[in-house]
């Protein structure tokens, strides 16, 4: 996998170079600046693309706006997005094009190698990767008398763990249950909220936050 | 100007009278001034009236008033400054006939009229009375050095023949002395008594403007407090934070490189430890940003010194304060001085920079300068509009001077509150 790293925080970006050159993985080029990013993305084009939030010059959303250029010049661009903090807009703004080969996760997740690797892997293989903590918010969110109290408790994890983006493997995995038992509650959960019923990870991550920030709105 | 209150009782009281018959002349003086300007205003707005009569003055009229305006102002700053505050009231009407229904616009017409005849005499008055004491106390000095010839002396009282005279003539200066001694605190009452009586705004009004300006400073104070707790949620997120995120991403790193390639792991663990010692150091530059340490547990001084050592550019600190202020007072002072250092540092070339204090009543007086290239701008994004901010919200005055090519003097003015 070729990567372009864009972070402005050089002990950051070095760290994240050694971290992933360390599991094999090809960085192509590290970047501080936007516009750095986005030349280096035309000249090494890379399969994914993990992009900082805040960037120079003003430090509030230049990663987001960025990473969506990129994605604009090229549409097959994987690209990972890490922020310090969960900002739900900053999600929804990067999903509005549906979700596919885009992930949007905390800083402090890339710590946790494994669960890292294996949402940066999901991204480039073109599924989403959510974070936990953006969907918690979602969902506690949520009107008290919504659809969502249909749900049961073991609905409920499954779906925010479908809200991150994971497939039905890797939900099963999560909760010890058979790939049959999530299937299972992943049909009743699209049925019980009236969302249309699909199997691509991405499309259903971008399917339930799409409803979950719909209720949330409504408030 | 300060007398110890340790001297003797009676030596005190000549030492008071003095002090007070002093500040009575001082003010007398600069009453005289604004009398000054007040012939000019009340010759303008003559002038005017005789026009009007000829049909005229409606042109001229506007710009009188906004001479009058000026002038009062003036009286109105030079009470402010010894007195109660007198705030000024709304700018004059554009329209000739809502201006001349205005009651302020009216009252100062009344004002100009008594300053420029009764504040002026009075002015003048006071001026001669102590150089009539000088004069006639020195008599014999002058009548020596004349050469012993009949000379009127005094008043006209009397014509000088020999030392009898003089000396007689160095008595009567004494009187006047005493005169002024006596007279001058209450001809300046008397100078200022039209200004107080005339020149403050209506009960109502007064009111008004005093919220209208407890509003914009209390705005300012939650301004000011806002932006503060930006650049702190700005320094923790993009320095402490970034730094600890690192930590977690190299300790991830290791621990996946242990077992298969010690080298990296051990770098890993390295940059990890640097990365912690970084975070703690910003921390800690954070913290003390928010309110330092040492403020909190030795003196102003103590911290402005510790600043000072900081600096970059060579900086003395001349702090003379016998006691605390209140804590917020002494939190701004820091801030603004610690702005001011970081801006000689980044933007002045200075070789050398200087941070006075002093405590004046219940005012503390905070001046920073340096010797660099001067310039400074506050619109310019430097930390010189937070200065003005900070300090205001604290009812304090900021003076900023910085002519091109230098030198740059910074003065801040904060009330105690203790």
């Amino acid at each position: 996998m070729r990567i372009v790293i864009a972070e402005d925080d050089p002990l950051l970006r070095e760290g994240l170079a050694l971290l992933l050159r360390a599991e094999s993985l090809d960085v192509v080029a590290t970047t501080g600046t936007p516009d750095e990013f986005l030349a280096a993305v035309d000249e090494h084009r890379p399969d994914t693309a993990i992009v900082d939030v805040r960037m120079p010059p003003t430090h509030s959303d230049e990663g987001i706006t960025a990473a969506v250029e990129a994605r604009r010049r090229h549409p097959d661009l994987a690209v990972l997005v890490l922020s310090a903090y969960v900002e739900q807009a900053f999600a929804t703004e990067l999903l509005s094009h549906g979700g596919a080969r885009l992930g949007y996760l905390l800083k402090e997740r890339v710590g946790r190698v494994q669960e890292f690797l294996d949402a940066l892997h999901r991204v480039a293989g073109g599924g989403t990767a959510i974070d936990p903590e953006v969907v918690a918010q979602l969902l506690a969110r949520t009107r008290p008398d919504s659809r969502l109290e249909r749900l049961s408790p073991r609905e409920r994890d499954v779906l925010a763990l479908m809200a991150e983006g994971l497939g039905n493997t890797a939900i099963a995995d999560r909760l010890v249950v058979t790939e049959g038992a999530v299937h299972k509650h992943i049909r009743n959960i699209f049925a019980k909220l009236d969302l249309a019923p699909t199997d691509r990870s991405d499309r259903r991550v971008t399917a339930v936050l799409r409803y979950l920030d719909d209720t949330r709105r409504r408030r | 100007m300060s007398t110890s209150g340790a001297e003797p009782a009676r030596r005190w009281d000549v030492a008071a009278r003095a002090r007070t018959a002093l500040d009575g002349l001082e003010h007398l003086v600069g009453g005289l001034g604004t009398a000054i300007l007040s012939v000019v205003a009340l010759f303008l707005v003559l002038v005017t009236a005789v026009a009007c009569l000829v049909g005229v003055g409606v042109v001229l009229a506007p710009t009188t008033l906004r001479v009058l305006r000026v002038v009062a102002d003036r009286e109105r700053a030079r009470l402010s400054r010894w007195g109660p505050e007198i705030l000024g009231p709304d700018p004059v009407p554009p329209r000739l006939r809502e201006a001349l229904r205005d009651a302020s616009v009216r009252r100062e017409l009344g004002w100009v009229a008594v300053h420029s005849t009764l504040g002026l005499f009075l002015g003048l008055a006071a001026l001669t009375l102590p150089l009539n004491a000088v004069r006639d106390l020195s008599y014999p000095l002058w009548w020596k050095l004349e050469g012993d010839v009949d000379t009127t002396a005094g008043l006209g009282l009397w014509v000088v023949h020999d030392w009898t005279g003089a000396f007689a003539t160095s008595l009567l200066g004494l009187l006047w002395l005493v005169v002024s001694l006596a007279v001058t605190p209450g001809m300046a009452r008397l100078q200022a008594w039209p200004g107080r009586r005339l020149l403050p705004p209506d009960r109502g009004a007064d009111l008004a403007l005093r919220v209208a300006e407890l509003t914009a400073t209390r705005a300012a104070a939650l301004d000011a407090h806002t932006a503060e707790l930006r650049r702190i949620e700005r320094a923790l997120h993009d320095g402490t934070q970034n730094r600890l995120v690192a930590v977690t991403v190299l300790l991830g790193a290791a621990r996946r490189a242990l077992t298969r390639d010690t080298a990296t792991a051990e770098a890993a663990l390295d940059r990890a430890q640097g990365a912690a010692e970084q975070a703690l150091a910003e921390l800690r530059a954070v913290v003390r940003g928010i309110l330092p340490p040492v403020l909190a547990d030795r003196s102003l001084s103590d911290a402005l010194s510790a600043l000072a050592a900081d600096c970059p550019v060579p900086c003395r600190v001349d702090a003379d304060l016998p006691e605390r202020c209140a804590a917020s007072v002494e939190a701004t002072a820091y801030f603004a001085v610690a702005e001011a250092l970081t801006n000689v540092a980044r933007h002045s070339g200075a070789r050398q920079a200087t941070v006075t204090l002093r405590r004046h009543d219940d005012r503390l007086r905070i001046e920073i300068t340096d010797d660099g290239r001067g310039g400074a701008d506050e619109g310019t994004g430097s930390g010189l509009a937070g200065i003005r901010r900070r300090v205001e919200a604290h009812d304090g005055t900021f003076v900023l001077t910085s002519p091109p090519g230098g030198p740059t003097a910074l003065v801040v003015s904060l009330p105690c509150g203790s």
